[in-house]
């Protein structure tokens, strides 16, 4: 390979060249962390940090590395640094950098120098086609670094010269005043640039080539996973914060703190008292709680499930194990996955023009189970279908082969075989339909902010009779509330303000954490089955 | 496909053979030879057996496809009760195939069609009613790659006799005290005794029977099919994966199976066919069964030029 040079099996101890590249990948790092953690206000812009405004630093930052990178690689280039390049950076890198600079020239053309639109396409055309040249043309070591470098140092300079400073706003014109402002396209330039520089400094410090696209890759990779899971854990973290004041209110503790329950006929009084989670919305609470949501909501997921799962696996059962596969199958597999798809609203008006007037004619508990249960049920069939047609074949013929018959192999081997999958399946459709509104609004919901004696009580609920249908259960024919209900109408309808909830933002928000603690609370029991199951597959 | 074991004499015929475009001398067939295999038409007194008493199993003109794929053309043959029958041949000549066809396993694999005739004890089992529940608990099966089911070692044992209602250890037996527990435990024992299984498991009847190795989960196979008592007995290859003392002591099993079960088995170890076998038939490629006969008298005096080719080691 033209310019490449051999590379040692076994590499020397780490140059001081390594270690200057590595640096740069370090620096790179923290400073995506710090654009990070600005685009979500942990640090503002203006804050000075050691002395220097943040907005400085990341500028200063950004210029220090820029250069760093295309020093390393024109060093490179003219012998000073052993590394392994390729003839050129190839065209993915070429094709973004030109795309990168075609923005970059546009913009500063016909916002900062105010040209119109047929002096920004020149100019575009002018800084793209030089960025893709420059990347495409030469040795690799100059063609990943320079554009890179170029690109930070111009950001750097633009932050460190106050072109775009603290007080900045790029008002778009739009009717509706869109705009963006510093504090947030700051922190975003700034992250994007430090991971064109933490993949080209990464490159040299793999002294380009394989080993160094290698690197590459994965620092770029690895900076993106952890963004993703910082994001998530940013998104819990918000919500539990804002949760939390609200959740506590009144928390007591101490013997007959609580309300008095009755279990097993005997009566005493809890020794907590949590009022958020054991009170309803009344006008003598000191402190308002949700309880009725909370029961309704997990009844509603019992409900569904228990209706899903065994008319799912059943149905799975029968596609996978005795329908021969062809037209039927196929037809039968599209419906599911349809269904799966069909927007929850649908389910919906459903349940309102189907299930309510022939349940009692109003809406019901009973409703909300069975339309959230329909909602399940393909994705059940779904992966329950998937998780059986994985079961190896041989355990299939190995108990035929025994004299066994075919529903009792499928009981005793391929289902069991099958359970983690269908649990699987189970746990993501509940995280699905716990959470959702629109079928509830429509099929089940009670009154918004219900008092803890409209508290459904399934269980106590039952009676007996000597006549037809023998049991009923007046509280499964009852509306009642569910938490996605409660918080949907207590922030969008603005319901609450004028019922007895004081403070009502606190309230919204320890109304959103309950509901992620429900959810979060069935995905625990499920891994738990999950986990189980599997063990029982598994040696060890 | 088949390769030629280049010891002098052997060169020397293949080589005659070549240039003759037919007939070798030495013999009184029409031969012909294409890559080391000889080419001769098989006559029909080859597959013939005589013995005493009433075969357990017989097949006539058995023909199976794979597709447009000729498998096994026109197969018959009787097997005799209470005897161990040995089916050898090169590897792809159809052995598991036709033994597929005697617990008419071949049934579950879509693209096979069979034509022709299986009895078991003068019945017909190639024709409608058979139920093939009650055909397989009588015809165990072990198969040629080990397939134990996820779980325990004692459960892969008992599974076969709980489903078949003969033990129960369900939670409704236990409550009223009719569980067969200790049968359970004396029907794992044993089997897994006769399979030379026990001294390695003993300790660990309880683990998951996927942490065998290979060779240990092929004699739990093996035990698991002896558990369900069937009468006829097919093993393919089930000493693939054996060390030596396993080997013997699995030949040793067999050997004392054949007192009251019909045992057939697929080898390619053509010293163990000789050892424990009371008949072998040799399938040689394309699915013809070639020579069928008493064990001595195909190894020591094959009727047929390629079946001694094959044994003597030219080819296959
Ligand atoms: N399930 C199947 N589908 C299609 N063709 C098959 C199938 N099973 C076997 N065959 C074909 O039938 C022929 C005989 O196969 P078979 O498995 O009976 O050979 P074998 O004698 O058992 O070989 P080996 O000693 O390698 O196990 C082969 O050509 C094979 O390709
Ligand atoms: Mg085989």
């Amino acid at each position: 390979m033209a310019g490449a040079t051999d590379t040692a099996l076994v590499s020397e101890d780490t140059s001081e060249t390594e270690a200057v590249a590595a640096g740069a990948v370090g620096l790179a790092a923290v400073l995506f962390a710090l654009s990070l953690a600005s685009v979500f206000e942990l640090v503002t812009i203006t804050d000075p940090v050691a002395g220097v405004p943040m907005v400085a630093l990341l500028g200063g930052l950004l210029v220090v590395l820029g250069f760093a990178v295309v020093t390393f690689g024109v060093g490179s280039r003219l012998g000073y640094v052993a590394t392994d390049p390729r003839p050129t950076a190839g065209l993915l890198a070429s094709g973004t950098f030109g795309l990168i600079w075609f923005v970059v020239g546009g913009l500063v053309a016909s916002q900062t120098l105010g040209l119109g639109t047929a002096g920004w396409v020149v100019a575009s055309l002018v800084t793209g086609g030089a960025a893709f040249a420059v990347s495409a043309l030469p040795r690799e070591d100059i063609g990943s670094t320079l554009p890179a470098g170029a690109l930070a140092v111009f950001a750097g300079v633009v932050f460190l010269t106050g072109v775009i400073g603290p007080s900045w706003l790029w008002d778009l014109g739009w009717e509706q005043q869109a705009s963006f402002n510093a504090e947030f396209t700051i922190p975003v330039l700034t992250a994007f640039c430090s991971l064109l520089v933490g993949w080209a400094a990464a490159k040299a410090y793999g002294g380009f080539g394989a080993r160094g696209r290698h690197i590459g890759a994965y620092v770029l990779v690895y900076l993106n996973a952890i963004s993703i899971i910082a994001l998530l854990f940013l998104l819990v973290a918000f919500t539990v914060l804002k949760g939390l004041p609200g959740l506590f209110k009144g928390l007591a503790f101490g013997a007959g703190a609580g309300p008095e329950v009755t279990l097993v006929g005997v009566t005493f009084s809890l020794p907590v008292s949590w009022p958020f989670v054991m009170n309803g919305v009344a006008l003598l609470n000191d402190v308002n709680g949700v309880l009725p949501a909370i029961v309704g909501t997990i009844w509603l997921v019992v409900g569904a499930v228990l209706f899903a799962v065994p008319l799912g696996i059943g149905a799975a059962v029968f596609i996978t194990e005795y329908a021969d596969r062809g037209r039927f199958t196929q037809v039968v597999e599209i419906a599911t996955n349809g269904l799966w798809s069909t927007p929850s609203i649908v389910f919906g008006l459903f349940g309102l023009a189907f299930l309510v007037p022939r349940l009692g004619n109003q809406k019901s508990l009973l409703a909300g189970m069975l339309t959230l249960g329909f909602m399940l049920l393909p994705l059940v069939v779904i992966t329950s279908r998937e998780s059986m047609l994985a079961v190896p074949d041989e355990y299939r013929d190995a108990s035929a082969a025994l004299g066994v018959t075919k529903w009792q192999t499928v009981r005793s081997i391929v289902l069991p075989a099958a359970l983690p999958g269908i649990v699987t399946g189970i746990i993501l459709g509940v995280g699905r339909i716990a959470g959702e509104t629109a079928p509830i609004l429509l099929t089940m919901s009670g009154s918004v902010a219900p008092p803890g004696s409209q508290t459904v009580d399934v269980l106590g609920g039952f009676q007996l009779q000597y006549a037809p249908p023998f049991v009923t259960n007046p509280e499964l024919m009852q509306a009642t509330s569910a938490l996605p209900y409660q918080l949907y109408s207590l922030i969008t309808a603005g319901v609450g303000q004028s019922s007895n909830i004081s403070a009502i933002d606190e309230f919204r928000w320890a109304t959103a954490l309950i509901l992620l603690v429900v959810v979060l609370g069935f995905y625990a029991i499920g891994i738990a089955t999950r986990y189980y199951f599997r063990s029982k597959l598994q040696h060890d | 496909m088949s390769e030629t074991r280049q010891t002098t004499d052997d060169a020397q015929a293949t080589a005659d053979s070549e240039l003759a475009g037919g007939a070798s001398p030495g013999t009184d067939q029409p031969l012909e030879v294409t890559s080391g295999e000889t080419r001769e038409r098989t006559r029909e007194e080859w597959v013939e057996h005589e013995f005493e008493g009433e075969a357990k199993l017989s097949v006539s003109d058995l023909d199976v496809y794979y597709g447009d794929d000729h498998a096994l053309k026109s197969v018959s043959m009787e097997i005799p009760e209470n005897s161990v029958t040995a089916l050898i041949g090169p590897s792809g000549c159809g052995k598991s195939t036709f033994l597929r066809c005697l617990n008419r396993m071949n049934d579950r694999i879509k693209a096979a069609s069979i034509d022709g005739s299986v009895r078991l004890e003068g019945e017909e089992l190639y024709q409608d009613g058979v139920n093939l529940v009650e055909l397989r608990k009588r015809v165990g099966m072990v198969f040629q790659s080990p397939n134990p089911f996820p779980k325990s070692i004692a459960d892969n044992i008992s599974y076969g006799p709980r489903k078949h209602g003969d033990l129960d250890t369900g939670l409704l037996a236990n409550l009223l005290g009719r569980s067969d527990d200790d049968a359970v435990d004396e029907l794992v024992e044993r089997s897994l005794q006769q399979a030379a299984l026990w001294d390695e498991v003993n300790d660990r009847l309880d683990d998951n029977a996927l942490g065998l190795s290979g060779g240990q989960q092929q004699r739990l196979c093996i035990a698991r099919a002896l558990a369900t008592d069937p009468e006829v007995l097919l093993m393919d290859e089930p000493a693939s994966a054996l060390d030596p003392i396993a080997t013997s002591k699995i030949e040793d099993l067999v050997h004392d199976l054949a007192e009251e079960y019909t045992v057939v088995i697929v080898t390619h170890n053509m010293q163990q066919a000789a050892r424990i076998s009371d008949q072998t038939a040799v399938f040689l490629t394309g699915g013809e069964l070639v020579e069928y006969g008493d064990t001595d008298q195909v190894f020591e005096d094959p009727q047929s030029q390629r079946v001694e080719d094959y044994i003597s080691g030219k080819f296959g």
